[in-house]
Protein backbone atom coordinates (compact mmCIF):
# COMPACT_ATOMS: atom_id res chain seq x y z
CA UNK A 1 0.00 0.00 0.00
CA UNK A 2 1.24 3.52 -0.53
CA UNK A 3 1.83 5.69 2.15
CA UNK A 4 -0.53 8.58 2.56
CA UNK A 5 2.15 11.45 1.76
CA UNK A 6 5.36 10.80 0.10
CA UNK A 7 7.96 13.26 -1.10
CA UNK A 8 10.51 12.55 -3.40
CA UNK A 9 13.79 14.32 -3.81
CA UNK A 10 11.74 17.89 -3.29
CA UNK A 11 14.46 20.49 -3.92
CA UNK A 12 13.29 24.26 -3.88
CA UNK A 13 15.20 26.99 -4.57
CA UNK A 14 14.87 30.64 -4.18
CA UNK A 15 17.00 32.69 -6.52
CA UNK A 16 20.79 31.24 -5.72
CA UNK A 17 19.74 30.26 -2.09
CA UNK A 18 18.28 26.50 -1.61
CA UNK A 19 15.96 25.93 0.90
CA UNK A 20 15.29 22.50 0.60
CA UNK A 21 17.51 20.20 -0.98
CA UNK A 22 16.68 16.64 -2.27
CA UNK A 23 14.29 15.87 0.45
CA UNK A 24 12.64 12.44 0.73
CA UNK A 25 10.07 10.97 3.30
CA UNK A 26 6.80 9.24 3.27
CA UNK A 27 4.02 9.70 6.23
CA UNK A 28 1.48 6.64 6.37
CA UNK A 29 -1.77 6.68 7.59
CA UNK A 30 -2.55 7.49 11.31
CA UNK A 31 1.22 8.27 12.18
CA UNK A 32 2.46 11.47 14.03
CA UNK A 33 5.68 12.89 12.72
CA UNK A 34 7.60 15.43 13.95
CA UNK A 35 9.58 17.56 11.79
CA UNK A 36 12.53 19.54 13.62
CA UNK A 37 15.34 21.47 12.47
CA UNK A 38 17.58 24.64 13.91
CA UNK A 39 16.36 27.94 12.68
CA UNK A 40 16.52 28.62 8.74
CA UNK A 41 16.77 24.66 7.63
CA UNK A 42 13.94 24.70 5.61
CA UNK A 43 10.55 23.17 7.55
CA UNK A 44 8.95 26.30 6.72
CA UNK A 45 9.02 26.26 2.82
CA UNK A 46 8.51 22.26 3.07
CA UNK A 47 5.21 22.88 4.69
CA UNK A 48 4.31 25.61 1.86
CA UNK A 49 5.38 23.19 -0.94
CA UNK A 50 3.62 20.12 0.14
CA UNK A 51 0.50 22.53 0.87
CA UNK A 52 0.75 24.36 -2.73
CA UNK A 53 1.56 27.69 -1.37
CA UNK A 54 5.39 27.33 -3.32
CA UNK A 55 5.79 24.71 -5.93
CA UNK A 56 9.36 22.82 -6.10
CA UNK A 57 11.98 23.31 -8.60
CA UNK A 58 12.48 19.65 -8.85
CA UNK A 59 10.88 16.23 -7.45
CA UNK A 60 7.62 15.29 -6.98
CA UNK A 61 4.62 14.91 -3.90
CA UNK A 62 2.66 12.85 -3.57
CA UNK A 63 -0.79 11.97 -2.02
CA UNK A 64 -2.51 8.89 -1.46
CA UNK A 65 -0.70 8.05 -4.74
CA UNK A 66 -1.95 11.53 -6.58
CA UNK A 67 0.61 13.79 -7.69
CA UNK A 68 -0.06 17.57 -5.75
CA UNK A 69 3.34 18.90 -6.88
CA UNK A 70 2.14 21.97 -8.46
CA UNK A 71 -1.79 21.88 -7.18
CA UNK A 72 -2.90 25.14 -5.71
CA UNK A 73 -3.46 25.35 -1.83
CA UNK A 74 -7.32 25.18 -2.49
CA UNK A 75 -7.11 21.78 -4.65
CA UNK A 76 -4.23 20.52 -2.20
CA UNK A 77 -6.76 21.03 1.17
CA UNK A 78 -9.70 19.12 -1.38
CA UNK A 79 -7.34 16.14 -0.88
CA UNK A 80 -7.23 15.81 2.22
CA UNK A 81 -4.21 18.04 3.42
CA UNK A 82 -4.88 20.87 6.31
CA UNK A 83 -2.67 22.82 7.78
CA UNK A 84 -2.07 25.57 10.45
CA UNK A 85 0.69 28.46 10.66
CA UNK A 86 3.27 29.42 12.27
CA UNK A 87 1.70 32.99 11.87
CA UNK A 88 -1.78 32.69 12.96
CA UNK A 89 -3.70 33.43 10.31
CA UNK A 90 -7.87 33.40 11.59
CA UNK A 91 -10.36 35.61 10.11
CA UNK A 92 -10.62 38.25 12.49
CA UNK A 93 -13.41 40.09 11.51
CA UNK A 94 -15.50 36.70 11.78
CA UNK A 95 -16.73 34.95 14.58
CA UNK A 96 -15.57 31.73 16.38
CA UNK A 97 -18.07 29.93 15.05
CA UNK A 98 -18.39 31.23 11.48
CA UNK A 99 -14.56 30.95 11.41
CA UNK A 100 -14.96 27.05 11.91
CA UNK A 101 -18.23 26.84 9.46
CA UNK A 102 -15.61 28.53 6.40
CA UNK A 103 -13.61 24.73 7.02
CA UNK A 104 -16.61 23.01 7.04
CA UNK A 105 -18.22 24.61 4.17
CA UNK A 106 -15.65 22.49 1.77
CA UNK A 107 -17.68 19.48 2.34
CA UNK A 108 -20.84 21.06 2.22
CA UNK A 109 -23.01 23.28 0.36
CA UNK A 110 -25.67 24.03 3.21
CA UNK A 111 -24.35 26.35 6.06
CA UNK A 112 -26.64 24.76 8.29
CA UNK A 113 -25.09 21.64 8.06
CA UNK A 114 -21.93 23.07 7.98
CA UNK A 115 -22.71 25.24 11.55
CA UNK A 116 -23.60 21.98 13.30
CA UNK A 117 -20.32 20.15 12.31
CA UNK A 118 -18.88 23.45 13.26
CA UNK A 119 -20.44 23.47 16.59
CA UNK A 120 -18.88 19.92 17.06
CA UNK A 121 -15.83 20.85 16.59
CA UNK A 122 -15.54 23.60 18.69
CA UNK A 123 -16.79 21.57 21.26
CA UNK A 124 -13.99 18.88 20.72
CA UNK A 125 -11.49 22.02 20.85
CA UNK A 126 -12.68 23.21 23.79
CA UNK A 127 -13.94 26.43 22.20
CA UNK A 128 -17.77 25.96 22.48
CA UNK A 129 -18.01 29.14 25.25
CA UNK A 130 -16.54 31.41 23.12
CA UNK A 131 -18.28 30.38 19.98
CA UNK A 132 -20.02 34.15 19.85
CA UNK A 133 -16.63 35.65 20.10
CA UNK A 134 -15.04 37.62 17.73
CA UNK A 135 -11.88 35.91 16.79
CA UNK A 136 -9.47 39.03 16.55
CA UNK A 137 -10.03 38.68 20.10
CA UNK A 138 -9.09 35.33 21.22
CA UNK A 139 -5.90 34.95 23.16
CA UNK A 140 -2.77 33.42 21.03
CA UNK A 141 -3.55 29.93 22.66
CA UNK A 142 -7.05 29.93 21.49
CA UNK A 143 -6.39 31.37 17.72
CA UNK A 144 -3.95 28.29 17.38
CA UNK A 145 -6.65 26.15 18.91
CA UNK A 146 -9.35 27.71 16.25
CA UNK A 147 -6.93 27.11 13.59
CA UNK A 148 -6.75 23.41 14.18
CA UNK A 149 -10.74 22.90 14.72
CA UNK A 150 -10.89 24.96 11.30
CA UNK A 151 -8.69 22.71 9.23
CA UNK A 152 -10.27 19.80 10.88
CA UNK A 153 -13.27 20.81 9.77
CA UNK A 154 -12.12 20.37 6.19
CA UNK A 155 -11.76 17.08 7.01
CA UNK A 156 -8.34 16.69 6.25
CA UNK A 157 -6.90 12.49 5.88
CA UNK A 158 -3.31 14.54 6.98
CA UNK A 159 -2.94 17.54 9.36
CA UNK A 160 0.14 19.98 9.38
CA UNK A 161 0.92 22.03 12.21
CA UNK A 162 3.73 24.68 12.03
CA UNK A 163 4.70 25.57 15.16
CA UNK A 164 1.45 25.03 16.66
CA UNK A 165 2.77 25.53 20.29
CA UNK A 166 5.32 28.28 20.11
CA UNK A 167 4.62 30.84 21.66
CA UNK A 168 2.20 29.62 24.75
CA UNK A 169 2.70 29.37 28.39
CA UNK A 170 3.69 25.83 29.53
CA UNK A 171 -0.06 24.87 30.88
CA UNK A 172 -1.49 26.37 27.00
CA UNK A 173 1.38 24.09 25.89
CA UNK A 174 0.37 20.91 27.70
CA UNK A 175 -3.29 21.21 27.18
CA UNK A 176 -1.79 22.10 23.10
CA UNK A 177 -0.18 18.51 23.12
CA UNK A 178 -3.62 16.64 24.49
CA UNK A 179 -5.50 18.19 22.05
CA UNK A 180 -3.26 16.90 18.98
CA UNK A 181 -2.61 13.44 20.93
CA UNK A 182 -6.94 13.61 20.72
CA UNK A 183 -6.59 14.47 17.20
CA UNK A 184 -5.07 11.78 16.48
CA UNK A 185 -6.38 8.94 18.77
CA UNK A 186 -10.02 9.83 18.40
CA UNK A 187 -10.18 11.60 14.97
CA UNK A 188 -7.69 9.04 13.31
CA UNK A 189 -5.93 11.94 11.68
CA UNK A 190 -2.30 11.50 10.28
CA UNK A 191 -0.30 14.38 12.05
CA UNK A 192 2.99 16.46 10.85
CA UNK A 193 4.25 18.43 13.27
CA UNK A 194 6.96 21.16 13.40
CA UNK A 195 8.35 22.47 16.20
CA UNK A 196 10.95 23.97 17.75
CA UNK A 197 10.23 22.51 20.87
CA UNK A 198 12.22 19.11 21.93
CA UNK A 199 10.18 18.78 25.11
CA UNK A 200 6.83 18.85 22.96
CA UNK A 201 8.00 16.84 20.18
CA UNK A 202 10.00 13.75 21.09
CA UNK A 203 7.33 12.70 23.20
CA UNK A 204 4.45 13.09 21.58
CA UNK A 205 5.98 12.23 17.56
CA UNK A 206 6.54 8.47 17.00
CA UNK A 207 9.22 9.42 14.06
CA UNK A 208 11.15 12.56 13.80
CA UNK A 209 12.89 14.07 10.56
CA UNK A 210 15.68 16.40 11.35
CA UNK A 211 16.40 18.76 8.63
CA UNK A 212 19.21 20.83 8.37
CA UNK A 213 20.43 23.47 5.92
CA UNK A 214 17.41 22.50 3.75
CA UNK A 215 18.42 18.66 3.78
CA UNK A 216 17.26 15.42 5.51
CA UNK A 217 19.96 15.33 8.47
CA UNK A 218 18.32 11.74 10.07
CA UNK A 219 14.90 10.04 10.37
CA UNK A 220 14.21 7.49 13.20
CA UNK A 221 12.33 7.22 16.39
CA UNK A 222 12.80 10.16 18.95
CA UNK A 223 14.91 7.94 21.68
CA UNK A 224 17.31 7.30 18.73
CA UNK A 225 16.82 11.19 17.71
CA UNK A 226 17.96 12.48 20.76
CA UNK A 227 21.20 10.48 20.74
CA UNK A 228 22.33 11.33 17.34
CA UNK A 229 25.81 12.51 17.22
CA UNK A 230 24.77 14.57 14.11
CA UNK A 231 21.58 15.88 15.66
CA UNK A 232 23.57 17.07 18.35
CA UNK A 233 25.54 18.97 16.58
CA UNK A 234 23.47 20.48 14.29
CA UNK A 235 21.61 21.56 17.30
CA UNK A 236 24.50 22.52 19.56
CA UNK A 237 27.61 23.17 17.11
CA UNK A 238 30.63 21.17 16.31
CA UNK A 239 32.93 23.07 19.32
CA UNK A 240 30.63 22.77 22.30
CA UNK A 241 30.56 19.57 23.48
CA UNK A 242 34.34 19.51 23.58
CA UNK A 243 34.49 22.53 25.99
CA UNK A 244 32.12 21.04 28.40
CA UNK B 1 -34.70 43.86 17.19
CA UNK B 2 -38.03 44.30 18.07
CA UNK B 3 -37.00 48.13 17.19
CA UNK B 4 -35.17 47.34 14.18
CA UNK B 5 -38.09 45.42 12.71
CA UNK B 6 -40.45 48.86 13.94
CA UNK B 7 -37.53 51.23 12.02
CA UNK B 8 -37.95 48.52 8.97
CA UNK B 9 -41.71 48.26 8.43
CA UNK B 10 -42.03 52.43 8.79
CA UNK B 11 -39.44 52.73 6.72
CA UNK B 12 -41.20 50.42 3.70
CA UNK B 13 -44.46 52.14 4.15
CA UNK B 14 -42.92 55.52 4.10
CA UNK B 15 -41.14 54.10 0.35
CA UNK B 16 -44.32 53.06 -0.58
CA UNK B 17 -46.67 56.04 0.18
CA UNK B 18 -44.49 59.49 0.29
CA UNK B 19 -44.42 60.03 -3.54
CA UNK B 20 -47.94 59.23 -4.00
CA UNK B 21 -48.41 62.27 -1.20
CA UNK B 22 -46.20 64.20 -3.55
CA UNK B 23 -47.84 63.65 -6.46
CA UNK B 24 -51.15 64.69 -4.80
CA UNK B 25 -49.58 68.05 -3.98
CA UNK B 26 -47.77 68.66 -7.13
CA UNK B 27 -43.89 68.27 -6.31
CA UNK B 28 -42.50 65.60 -8.45
CA UNK B 29 -38.58 66.96 -7.71
CA UNK B 30 -38.82 65.10 -4.43
CA UNK B 31 -39.71 61.92 -6.45
CA UNK B 32 -36.57 62.19 -8.74
CA UNK B 33 -34.68 62.58 -5.28
CA UNK B 34 -36.51 58.78 -4.16
CA UNK B 35 -35.62 57.34 -7.69
CA UNK B 36 -31.21 58.18 -7.10
CA UNK B 37 -31.80 57.29 -3.48
CA UNK B 38 -33.07 53.80 -4.49
CA UNK B 39 -31.08 53.27 -7.59
CA UNK B 40 -27.46 54.77 -5.72
CA UNK B 41 -29.05 52.52 -2.68
CA UNK B 42 -29.09 49.34 -4.39
CA UNK B 43 -26.03 49.81 -6.66
CA UNK B 44 -23.95 50.73 -2.83
CA UNK B 45 -25.70 47.06 -2.16
CA UNK B 46 -24.11 45.33 -5.46
CA UNK B 47 -20.66 47.34 -4.69
CA UNK B 48 -21.16 46.06 -0.75
CA UNK B 49 -20.68 42.18 -2.47
CA UNK B 50 -17.05 43.02 -3.52
CA UNK B 51 -15.79 45.98 -1.34
CA UNK B 52 -17.29 44.89 1.74
CA UNK B 53 -17.35 41.17 2.48
CA UNK B 54 -14.79 39.96 -0.45
CA UNK B 55 -12.70 42.90 0.84
CA UNK B 56 -11.49 44.53 -2.56
CA UNK B 57 -12.21 47.99 -3.48
CA UNK B 58 -13.45 48.34 -7.07
CA UNK B 59 -13.29 51.67 -8.78
CA UNK B 60 -14.68 50.61 -12.18
CA UNK B 61 -18.53 49.10 -11.28
CA UNK B 62 -19.78 52.15 -13.92
CA UNK B 63 -18.19 49.91 -16.58
CA UNK B 64 -21.18 47.22 -15.67
CA UNK B 65 -23.34 50.03 -15.68
CA UNK B 66 -22.69 51.18 -18.81
CA UNK B 67 -22.88 47.10 -19.94
CA UNK B 68 -26.45 47.36 -18.49
CA UNK B 69 -27.81 50.18 -19.83
CA UNK B 70 -26.43 49.24 -23.61
CA UNK B 71 -27.51 46.11 -24.43
CA UNK B 72 -31.21 47.22 -23.14
CA UNK B 73 -31.03 50.00 -25.49
CA UNK B 74 -29.88 48.00 -28.45
CA UNK B 75 -32.54 45.03 -27.53
CA UNK B 76 -35.53 47.91 -27.23
CA UNK B 77 -34.20 49.83 -30.54
CA UNK B 78 -33.12 46.96 -32.88
CA UNK B 79 -35.51 44.07 -31.58
CA UNK B 80 -38.29 45.89 -29.73
CA UNK B 81 -37.59 43.86 -26.86
CA UNK B 82 -39.04 45.15 -23.52
CA UNK B 83 -36.60 46.31 -21.06
CA UNK B 84 -37.46 43.96 -18.25
CA UNK B 85 -36.69 41.26 -20.54
CA UNK B 86 -33.43 42.92 -21.69
CA UNK B 87 -32.34 43.02 -18.49
CA UNK B 88 -31.91 39.69 -17.43
CA UNK B 89 -30.08 39.63 -21.14
CA UNK B 90 -28.14 42.49 -19.77
CA UNK B 91 -27.20 41.47 -16.37
CA UNK B 92 -25.94 38.48 -18.07
CA UNK B 93 -23.98 40.04 -20.73
CA UNK B 94 -22.13 42.19 -17.74
CA UNK B 95 -21.56 38.96 -15.66
CA UNK B 96 -20.00 37.46 -18.46
CA UNK B 97 -17.99 40.45 -19.53
CA UNK B 98 -16.69 41.35 -15.79
CA UNK B 99 -15.81 37.31 -15.53
CA UNK B 100 -13.68 37.75 -18.61
CA UNK B 101 -12.17 41.46 -17.47
CA UNK B 102 -11.59 40.35 -13.81
CA UNK B 103 -9.93 36.68 -13.83
CA UNK B 104 -6.69 38.18 -14.43
CA UNK B 105 -7.10 40.79 -12.22
CA UNK B 106 -7.78 38.71 -9.29
CA UNK B 107 -4.11 37.39 -9.41
CA UNK B 108 -3.66 41.49 -7.61
CA UNK B 109 -5.03 42.53 -4.31
CA UNK B 110 -5.40 45.05 -2.21
CA UNK B 111 -4.31 48.85 -3.87
CA UNK B 112 -2.92 46.57 -6.95
CA UNK B 113 -6.54 45.39 -7.64
CA UNK B 114 -8.62 48.63 -6.96
CA UNK B 115 -5.91 50.68 -9.63
CA UNK B 116 -6.52 47.77 -12.24
CA UNK B 117 -10.52 48.46 -12.20
CA UNK B 118 -9.19 52.06 -12.82
CA UNK B 119 -7.94 50.71 -15.75
CA UNK B 120 -10.04 48.70 -16.78
CA UNK B 121 -12.52 51.64 -16.50
CA UNK B 122 -10.16 53.97 -18.48
CA UNK B 123 -9.73 51.32 -21.17
CA UNK B 124 -13.70 51.14 -21.43
CA UNK B 125 -13.72 55.39 -21.86
CA UNK B 126 -12.70 55.07 -25.49
CA UNK B 127 -14.19 52.43 -26.63
CA UNK B 128 -17.55 53.48 -25.70
CA UNK B 129 -16.80 57.13 -27.68
CA UNK B 130 -15.38 55.70 -30.87
CA UNK B 131 -17.20 52.30 -31.26
CA UNK B 132 -19.49 52.73 -34.21
CA UNK B 133 -21.93 49.62 -33.35
CA UNK B 134 -23.31 51.59 -30.32
CA UNK B 135 -23.22 54.59 -32.18
CA UNK B 136 -19.89 56.17 -30.43
CA UNK B 137 -19.81 59.52 -28.37
CA UNK B 138 -23.53 60.18 -30.09
CA UNK B 139 -24.83 58.32 -27.60
CA UNK B 140 -28.07 56.21 -28.46
CA UNK B 141 -31.67 57.39 -27.70
CA UNK B 142 -34.57 55.40 -26.68
CA UNK B 143 -37.56 55.95 -28.60
CA UNK B 144 -40.27 57.52 -26.83
CA UNK B 145 -43.71 55.33 -27.20
CA UNK B 146 -46.66 58.32 -26.56
CA UNK B 147 -50.21 58.38 -25.38
CA UNK B 148 -49.75 55.03 -23.78
CA UNK B 149 -51.85 53.15 -21.52
CA UNK B 150 -50.83 52.77 -17.69
CA UNK B 151 -50.26 48.86 -18.27
CA UNK B 152 -47.64 49.31 -21.23
CA UNK B 153 -46.06 51.82 -19.81
CA UNK B 154 -45.49 49.85 -16.93
CA UNK B 155 -44.42 47.47 -19.70
CA UNK B 156 -42.17 49.01 -22.01
CA UNK B 157 -40.70 50.90 -18.72
CA UNK B 158 -41.43 54.04 -20.53
CA UNK B 159 -42.96 56.74 -18.19
CA UNK B 160 -44.16 60.15 -19.68
CA UNK B 161 -45.87 63.13 -18.58
CA UNK B 162 -47.10 64.03 -14.92
CA UNK B 163 -46.49 60.49 -13.69
CA UNK B 164 -42.82 59.97 -15.39
CA UNK B 165 -41.28 60.46 -11.92
CA UNK B 166 -43.22 58.63 -9.77
CA UNK B 167 -43.50 55.56 -12.50
CA UNK B 168 -39.88 55.21 -12.53
CA UNK B 169 -39.94 55.77 -8.81
CA UNK B 170 -41.69 52.54 -8.35
CA UNK B 171 -39.49 50.95 -10.39
CA UNK B 172 -36.52 51.80 -8.75
CA UNK B 173 -38.33 50.43 -5.51
CA UNK B 174 -39.07 47.42 -6.92
CA UNK B 175 -35.33 46.54 -8.35
CA UNK B 176 -33.95 48.02 -4.78
CA UNK B 177 -35.87 45.17 -2.86
CA UNK B 178 -35.13 42.49 -5.37
CA UNK B 179 -31.27 43.45 -5.45
CA UNK B 180 -31.58 43.62 -1.68
CA UNK B 181 -33.43 40.28 -1.37
CA UNK B 182 -30.84 38.64 -3.63
CA UNK B 183 -27.64 40.43 -1.83
CA UNK B 184 -29.21 38.98 1.41
CA UNK B 185 -29.72 35.39 0.26
CA UNK B 186 -26.38 35.58 -0.76
CA UNK B 187 -24.53 36.65 2.78
CA UNK B 188 -26.07 34.06 4.28
CA UNK B 189 -25.24 31.49 1.86
CA UNK B 190 -21.79 29.45 1.34
CA UNK B 191 -20.55 32.30 -0.67
CA UNK B 192 -21.06 34.88 2.05
CA UNK B 193 -18.67 33.06 4.15
CA UNK B 194 -16.07 32.48 1.37
CA UNK B 195 -16.38 36.33 0.58
CA UNK B 196 -15.14 37.03 3.87
CA UNK B 197 -12.63 34.38 4.70
CA UNK B 198 -10.88 35.97 1.63
CA UNK B 199 -11.36 39.63 3.42
CA UNK B 200 -9.84 39.04 6.16
CA UNK B 201 -6.81 36.32 5.23
CA UNK B 202 -6.50 35.08 1.62
CA UNK B 203 -4.01 33.19 2.67
CA UNK B 204 -5.96 31.26 5.14
CA UNK B 205 -9.29 30.90 3.52
CA UNK B 206 -6.78 29.29 0.58
CA UNK B 207 -5.88 27.01 3.00
CA UNK B 208 -9.31 25.65 3.92
CA UNK B 209 -9.68 25.01 0.52
CA UNK B 210 -11.37 28.19 -1.06
CA UNK B 211 -10.06 29.07 -4.37
CA UNK B 212 -9.67 33.10 -3.94
CA UNK B 213 -9.41 33.65 -7.51
CA UNK B 214 -12.79 31.86 -8.53
CA UNK B 215 -14.54 33.51 -5.50
CA UNK B 216 -13.41 37.09 -5.89
CA UNK B 217 -14.31 36.83 -9.76
CA UNK B 218 -18.16 35.72 -8.41
CA UNK B 219 -18.24 37.95 -5.61
CA UNK B 220 -17.45 40.60 -8.98
CA UNK B 221 -19.79 39.39 -11.07
CA UNK B 222 -22.85 39.61 -8.78
CA UNK B 223 -21.54 43.18 -8.19
CA UNK B 224 -21.63 44.01 -11.99
CA UNK B 225 -24.99 42.10 -12.31
CA UNK B 226 -26.80 44.59 -10.24
CA UNK B 227 -25.11 47.78 -11.77
CA UNK B 228 -26.16 46.37 -15.07
CA UNK B 229 -29.69 46.51 -14.08
CA UNK B 230 -29.07 49.85 -12.87
CA UNK B 231 -27.72 50.59 -15.81
CA UNK B 232 -31.04 49.27 -17.65
CA UNK B 233 -33.46 51.56 -15.15
CA UNK B 234 -31.19 54.90 -15.58
CA UNK B 235 -30.97 54.09 -19.46
CA UNK B 236 -34.86 53.78 -19.53
CA UNK B 237 -35.63 56.79 -17.41
CA UNK B 238 -32.61 59.21 -19.49
CA UNK B 239 -34.35 57.99 -22.44
CA UNK B 240 -30.35 57.98 -23.80
CA UNK B 241 -27.39 56.13 -23.75
CA UNK B 242 -24.42 58.58 -23.79
CA UNK B 243 -20.89 56.60 -23.28
CA UNK B 244 -19.68 59.91 -21.07
CA UNK B 245 -23.08 59.57 -19.08
CA UNK B 246 -23.26 56.11 -17.94
CA UNK B 247 -19.51 55.59 -17.55
CA UNK B 248 -19.19 58.42 -14.98
CA UNK B 249 -17.19 57.90 -12.44
CA UNK B 250 -19.61 59.01 -10.26
CA UNK B 251 -21.76 55.61 -10.72
CA UNK B 252 -18.92 54.16 -8.38
CA UNK B 253 -17.99 56.86 -6.03
CA UNK B 254 -21.39 57.82 -5.15
CA UNK B 255 -22.83 54.13 -4.09
CA UNK B 256 -18.91 53.61 -2.74
CA UNK B 257 -19.15 56.73 -0.37
CA UNK B 258 -22.93 55.77 0.62
CA UNK B 259 -21.83 52.04 1.66
CA UNK B 260 -19.19 53.39 3.67
CA UNK B 261 -21.16 56.47 5.54
CA UNK B 262 -23.86 53.39 6.16
CA UNK B 263 -21.36 50.65 7.09
CA UNK B 264 -18.94 49.23 4.78
CA UNK B 265 -19.87 44.98 5.30
CA UNK B 266 -23.21 45.57 6.41
CA UNK B 267 -26.52 44.26 4.07
CA UNK B 268 -28.34 47.68 4.81
CA UNK B 269 -25.25 49.95 5.47
CA UNK B 270 -25.30 51.17 1.82
CA UNK B 271 -29.30 51.87 2.52
CA UNK B 272 -28.47 54.12 4.98
CA UNK B 273 -26.29 56.00 3.71
CA UNK B 274 -27.74 57.06 0.16
CA UNK B 275 -30.84 57.99 2.04
CA UNK B 276 -28.50 60.38 4.16
CA UNK B 277 -26.17 61.33 1.11
CA UNK B 278 -28.58 61.39 -2.00
CA UNK B 279 -31.08 64.36 -1.19
CA UNK B 280 -28.13 66.22 0.68
CA UNK B 281 -26.21 66.37 -2.55
CA UNK B 282 -29.78 66.71 -4.82
CA UNK B 283 -31.10 69.63 -2.12
CA UNK B 284 -27.84 71.38 -1.71
CA UNK B 285 -27.28 71.71 -5.29
CA UNK B 286 -30.31 72.85 -6.29
CA UNK B 287 -30.83 75.71 -3.39
CA UNK B 288 -27.62 76.76 -2.74
CA UNK B 289 -26.42 75.65 -6.65
CA UNK B 290 -28.76 78.66 -7.98
CA UNK B 291 -27.80 81.16 -5.24
CA UNK B 292 -25.34 83.95 -5.36
CA UNK B 293 -22.94 80.96 -4.19
CA UNK B 294 -24.52 79.36 -7.54
CA UNK B 295 -21.12 77.49 -10.01
CA UNK B 296 -18.89 77.26 -6.71
CA UNK B 297 -19.34 73.65 -5.91
CA UNK B 298 -20.67 74.51 -2.66
CA UNK B 299 -22.85 71.62 -2.20
CA UNK B 300 -19.69 69.16 -3.15
CA UNK B 301 -18.10 71.07 0.05
CA UNK B 302 -20.25 70.29 2.14
CA UNK B 303 -21.19 66.57 1.20
CA UNK B 304 -17.17 66.03 1.08
CA UNK B 305 -17.49 67.55 4.70
CA UNK B 306 -20.13 64.89 5.86
CA UNK B 307 -17.95 62.11 5.00
CA UNK B 308 -14.53 63.53 6.36
CA UNK B 309 -16.37 63.98 9.22
CA UNK B 310 -18.20 60.12 9.36
CA UNK B 311 -15.15 58.62 8.11
CA UNK B 312 -12.96 60.19 11.04
CA UNK B 313 -15.58 59.59 13.91
CA UNK B 314 -17.14 56.44 12.68
CA UNK B 315 -15.08 54.45 9.99
CA UNK B 316 -16.99 51.92 10.87
CA UNK B 317 -19.94 53.32 9.64
CA UNK B 318 -23.38 54.70 11.13
CA UNK B 319 -25.18 51.24 11.45
CA UNK B 320 -22.12 49.95 13.47
CA UNK B 321 -23.38 52.99 16.46
CA UNK B 322 -24.61 51.19 19.43
CA UNK B 323 -28.23 51.59 18.38
CA UNK B 324 -29.56 48.40 20.01
CA UNK B 325 -28.38 49.96 23.43
CA UNK B 326 -29.80 53.52 22.50
CA UNK B 327 -33.23 51.86 21.69
CA UNK B 328 -33.49 49.48 24.26
CA UNK B 329 -36.72 49.13 26.39
CA UNK B 330 -36.31 50.39 29.90
CA UNK B 331 -36.54 46.70 32.23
Amino acid sequence: MSPLLELRAVTKRFGGLIANKDVSFSIGTGEIVGLIGPNGAGKTTLFNCITGYMHPEDGQILLGGVDITNAHPARVCGHGIARTWQLVRTFGRMTVLENVICGALKRTNRVGEARARAMSLLEFSGLAAKAGMAAANLTLADKKRLEIARALATEPRMLLLDEAMSGLTPTETAEAVQLVRRIHSELGVALCVVEHVMEVVMPLSQRVIVLEYGQKLVEGPPQEIVRNEQVIKAYLGEHRRDRH
Amino acid sequence: MAASRLALGAGLVLAVIYPILLQLGGYPFYQTIGFLVLLNAMLGIGWNVIGGWTGQFDFGPQVFFAVGAYVAALLFIHVGLSPWLGMPVAVLVAMLVCAVVTYPLTRLRGHYFAISTVAIWMIAQPIGATWEFINGSRGLFIPVETGQSTLRSIASLQFAGRTKALGYYYAALGLFLLALALVRLVERSKLGFYFRAIRDDQEGAEGIGIDSRLYKVIARCITAGVFAAGGVLYGFWALAVFPEQVLDLNWSTLPMMATVVGGIGRLWGPVLGAVILIPISQIMSTTLGTGPLAGRGIDLIVYGLIIILIAALRPTGLLSLPWSRWFRRPA
